[in-house]
């Protein structure tokens, strides 16, 4: 019925050697050529995707929580861009300004005295991992309401004591689990996490949940700068 | 989706951490963890609306019926003295069984993406370790899967079914 030239052991050795060394050299060229197009990947997507995330995202939907027990103390991998900077909690202040009506100063116990709310979330990292963390603090959007934004705010910026810089859409800023965070896992939150006070939330990756938080400032529009790993390439929503 | 999903899975290897084995940096797509997932987030795009293309058109022109593995097969497979239907029929297995394993892909890796919004993803797959793993896992599985398909294919039906599917006749 076929001839033998039909039969697939026909394929002769020298072709299929050469097909096989074509497609090898093929990868590694291609990879390559891609890989230095990836910021190319980037711009192109990341609008679509960064979209999708504001999408998903319901402002009042409460993500479910865990139990106690469920708390994961050695999950947690402590990313730090540049040092661990020494604050003195006593001179501390957290301000918030921008487009507010009434700017804000407060000191520790000023914040601490403010409604405590605690969760249990999933804490995710860009890098894959992901661990069961239990956070106390204060809402943050008690704080941006004391500080009463004007109509035109849609931006979030946040400074830290170590230079490190972020910016959160305003629904996620508002999100009721987005907390400014000084408990951890039952404890007052340590100095490598983030202490005296740090963002927390289960619905951005851990590079937005910034530490050492000093300073709040609310914005009607997105500056070039938009966050530390933002600017090197990583997306700006990062929405979970 | 192969290699930028190798260059995320080198950022915190699934198995072990940091320490953990860490795929050669050759052949993988994006050269940091960044430029990985640009390509894996832009690639998904493709995958799945290839997929929903392909179950559109299968249920659309009814080639369900008759495209996937079914009992004649089985039977084939138990009673056939022909070697080259005992072929066709693990032929049809291998194709049918890739499509839950494309779709469990799919599946994992939104529940890793966004594990907030579709947290039930994560609860199905039981912790965030089994998810990552079963996602990890349609790696190895599409690499012989694509092997043995092909395998399969030619000894199925040999070059005329191959050129069959690239070439028009």
């Amino acid at each position: 019925m076929h001839s033998p030239d039909d039969a697939p052991d026909s394929l002769p050795r020298r072709t299929f050697l050469r097909i096989a060394g074509l497609t090898g050299a093929g990868w590694i060229v291609g990879t390559a050529g891609l890989t230095l197009a990836e910021s190319v990947a980037g711009k192109l997507f990341m609008p679509v995707n960064d979209r999708l995330d504001a999408l998903l995202l319901n402002p009042q939907k409460l993500i479910p929580e865990f139990p106690v027990s469920a708390i994961e103390p050695a999950a947690l991998i402590e990313n730090t861009f540049r040092f661990i900077p020494r604050i003195d909690r006593a001179a501390f202040r957290l301000t918030i300004d921008g487009a507010v009506n009434q700017p804000l100063s407060l000191d520790l116990a000023s914040i601490q005295q403010m409604p405590l709310t605690s969760m249990v979330i999933r804490h995710v990292c860009v890098e894959g991992w992901a661990a069961i963390v239990q956070w106390g603090g204060i809402r943050l959007r008690d704080l941006i309401q004391l500080a009463q934004p004007k109509a035109d705010v849609r931006y979030v910026y946040i400074q830290s004591a170590d230079g490190y810089y972020e910016s959160w859409d305003l629904a996620s800023a508002l999100h009721p689990q987005t907390l400014l965070a000084y408990q951890m896992n039952g404890a007052p939150l340590p100095a490598k996490n983030g202490a005296p006070l740090r963002l927390a939330s289960p619905i951005k990756l851990g590079y937005k949940q910034s530490k050492w938080v000093t300073g709040i400032t609310l914005v009607s529009e997105l500056s070039q700068q938009k966050g530390y790993w933002e600017d090197l390439g990583y997306e700006w929503f990062a929405g979970l | 989706m192969l290699t930028s999903g190798l260059q995320i899975y080198n950022a915190n290897p699934v198995f072990g951490g940091r320490e953990g084995f860490h795929f050669p940096f050759v052949g993988l797509l994006g050269g940091w963890l960044a430029g990985g997932r640009h390509w894996h987030f832009a690639a998904m795009w493709f995958f799945s609306l290839n997929l929903l293309w392909y179950g559109v058109y299968v249920l659309a022109t009814q080639r369900w019926k008759h495209r996937y593995v079914g009992g004649n097969d089985i039977k084939a497979l138990q009673q056939s003295k022909n070697l080259k239907r005992r072929f066709y029929a693990w032929h049809r297995i291998a194709y049918t069984s890739i499509i839950p394993i494309l779709l469990l892909a799919l599946l994992s890796g939104i529940g890793m993406y966004k594990p907030a919004q579709f947290h039930w993803i994560v609860d199905f797959f039981g912790d965030w370790f089994a998810l990552r793993v079963v996602h990890f896992l349609t790696v190895p599985t599409v690499i012989v899967f694509a092997i043995v398909h092909s395998w399969l294919a030619l000894k199925a039906g040999g070059e005329r079914l191959v050129d069959s599917m690239f070439l028009e006749q």
